[in-house]
């Protein structure tokens, strides 16, 4: 008796909770509906790929309709596939609705800054140099000064590092830090990588070069290099001494609409400035000093 | 009662010929499949060709081919497409390494077939298969933290990049192919040349130069050109070792760039429908073409018949 009306009960609560459960459930999926439906195709920079598939992770969580994909190449793929359609959303580390060295302007994108990028000059751990001026670093990317004895270092060839053409990083680097004056192309003393992993790995193994690469990167055996003495920190960007810095943006074909926008909304939210954006060593755009 | 036993008989006929159509059927349709495979490959192949090659000529809308093939100067954001520079290149990197290659896997694969002891074939033989099987990335990863640092370090060079390093990696990892396949062409040289020659009083060095390498020519022939042509297509490892700049670099110490490394620092950064695009497209095409005509040859060489 005992046993039996235990499983009358049990399968009463079971049944009655499972129905209560599903019912709530449904509930929630349809104001869930309400809030946005529609796809996003992320695609373009690898730097700012952290950021966006953290979003994009959060986003889908809040919006369990909506389908995500994101993607990272390289930050003209942006742009491009924007324009063409195979994207929604662009990521790419310059506005490319304006032109940059290199690139002509990309018409009908809208560009929205979501991240503040701080790049830094870098050079070995054990090169006593401890800071360029602007001056200096546009005589050595253009391949004129060719000892580091000319800029106060020992005296060592200098070995210039760059990243390739189209290279985000490059971009910037090349517009805020060099002020827009040309690099060198060859040269004994002159070597081109892939990415920033590469970069690094060939600034720690070589003694007397010199590289650039994302803050956020700089640890092991490189050092940042003060920039016209200012010192390559976030607190430094943040109140506006250190220039070397760029907006990482999202770009969409004319203005964003539906979950597009909803995306890009969230992304420059503060919650997700302040959280998740910080964890990931970015800067959140609105600690800038315009 | 004739008619029932002739009735069973007809029935069986006709089971047979039931069976025999379902078995013609199953037949035909294991041809087709077999059919379509090998067909999509040839569509497969030749759509490649078709699609590298259409974008890849379009470059000769804006550049001549005196500048591409002859100009060695490649700066793209000036409108200058001289690939000069990434053929002689790919061509000087490849014979690189063949140079060096070549004679190692050959004493490798003579050891292994002509003078190893069983136990040590059974080691030799796995080890090199395991080789061939290491990821390209990984051979370029330690040349670059080696290496490179080994390579200044020795020479007293700046940056150490160059055809040096890259030949070195490419040497790495072309040899166990050469070797294995060398090694099959020797032990496939028929027992009783070698009878033959030790009858008549020849030395083991005189038999295998003279008797075993001769008759094994072709197919060691194949090998080194499997191996070139691994050599010419081989990018990751390249791209990490190479300097990736654009100028000459025969004395093998300055950093230079070859057709692979080349496109595949560029591909991704360039935009779709520019010059640029189309002469790196061009540079995929000259891949194709050269690594086509050395299968050519190789087809060649095999003696007719096999």
């Amino acid at each position: 008796m005992n046993l039996k009306s235990f499983i009358k009960k049990f399968s009463l609560v079971a049944l009655s909770s499972s129905l209560l459960f599903g019912s709530s459930l449904t509930v929630t999926e349809k104001t869930e509906a309400a809030q946005q439906t529609g796809k996003i195709v992320v695609a373009g920079s690898s730097a700012l790929l952290p950021l966006t598939q953290q979003a994009a992770k959060e986003f889908k969580k809040a919006n369990p309709k909506v389908a995500i994909s994101v993607s990272g190449t390289s930050s003209i793929v942006g742009p491009q596939s924007v324009s063409k359609g195979s994207a929604t959303i662009g990521a790419c580390d310059w506005d490319a609705t304006k032109p940059v060295p290199g690139f002509s302007a990309f018409q009908g994108l809208n560009a929205y800054p979501i991240a503040v990028i701080p790049f830094a000059t870098i050079v070995h751990k054990d090169n006593p140099v401890k800071n360029l001026t602007t001056k200096q670093l546009q005589d050595i990317f253009a391949g004129k000064i060719k000892n580091w004895k000319e800029v106060g270092g020992k005296d060592e060839p200098i070995i210039v590092v760059n990243r390739a053409h189209g290279s985000g990083t490059r971009v910037n680097y090349q517009l805020k830090a060099l002020k827009g004056s040309s690099f060198m192309t060859q040269g004994e003393n002159y070597k081109e990588v892939s990415s920033n992993g590469n970069m690094i790995k060939a600034v720690e193994t070589t003694p007397n070069a010199i590289g650039y690469t994302d803050l956020a990167y700089i640890k092991g055996n490189i050092k940042a290099v003060s920039y016209n003495g200012v010192e390559a920190t976030v607190t430094n960007v943040m109140n506006g001494k250190y220039p070397v810095w760029g907006y990482g943006y999202l770009l969409t074909k004319g203005p964003a609409t539906g979950a597009n926008k909803a995306f890009i909304d969230f992304i420059q939210s503060k919650k997700f400035q302040q959280g998740s954006l910080k964890k990931l060593k970015f800067i959140p755009i609105t600690a800038m000093k315009k | 009662m004739a008619l029932p036993a002739e009735h069973v008989r007809i029935q069986h006929e006709q089971m047979k010929t039931k069976q025999w159509r379902m078995k013609y059927m199953k037949n035909n349709a294991f041809r087709y499949a077999c059919l379509v495979s090998a067909l999509s490959l040839g569509v497969a192949l030749f759509s490649i060709v078709i699609f590298i090659s259409q974008t890849g000529f379009l470059v000769f809308k804006d550049v001549s081919w005196k500048e591409f093939f002859f100009s060695a100067t490649w700066e793209p954001f000036e409108e200058k497409y001289g690939a000069a520079v990434f053929i002689a290149g790919t061509l000087y990197l490849t014979f690189l390494t063949l140079i060096m290659c070549t004679p190692i896997a050959l004493a490798i694969a003579i050891f292994i077939a002509e003078m190893a002891p069983n136990w040590l074939k059974n080691i030799m033989r796995p080890m090199l298969d395991l080789l061939v099987g290491i990821p390209s990335i990984v051979y370029g990863f330690l040349g670059l933290t080696i290496l490179i640092p080994f390579i200044r370090e020795t020479t007293g060079t700046l940056v150490g990049d160059g055809f040096f390093a890259a030949a070195l990696v490419l040497t790495m990892m072309v040899l166990p192919t050469v070797a294995r396949i060398s090694d099959d062409a020797i032990c496939a040289v028929p027992q009783h040349l070698r009878e033959a020659g030790y009858a008549l009083g020849s030395t083991k060095l005189q038999v295998i130069t003279r008797i075993v390498l001769p008759a094994a020519r072709p197919g060691i022939l194949t090998a080194i050109i499997l191996g070139m042509t691994r050599a010419i297509g081989e990018t990751m490892a390249v791209v990490m070792v190479i300097g990736n700049t654009a100028q000459f670099g025969w004395d093998l110490l300055t950093p230079t760039s070859v057709l692979t490394s080349n496109i595949v620092m560029q591909i991704t950064n360039v935009q779709f429908d520019s010059t640029w695009n189309y002469a790196l497209y061009m540079m995929a095409f000259l891949l194709l073409f050269i690594s086509l005509v050395l299968i050519i040859i190789i087809r060649q060489l095999r003696p007719k018949g096999e």
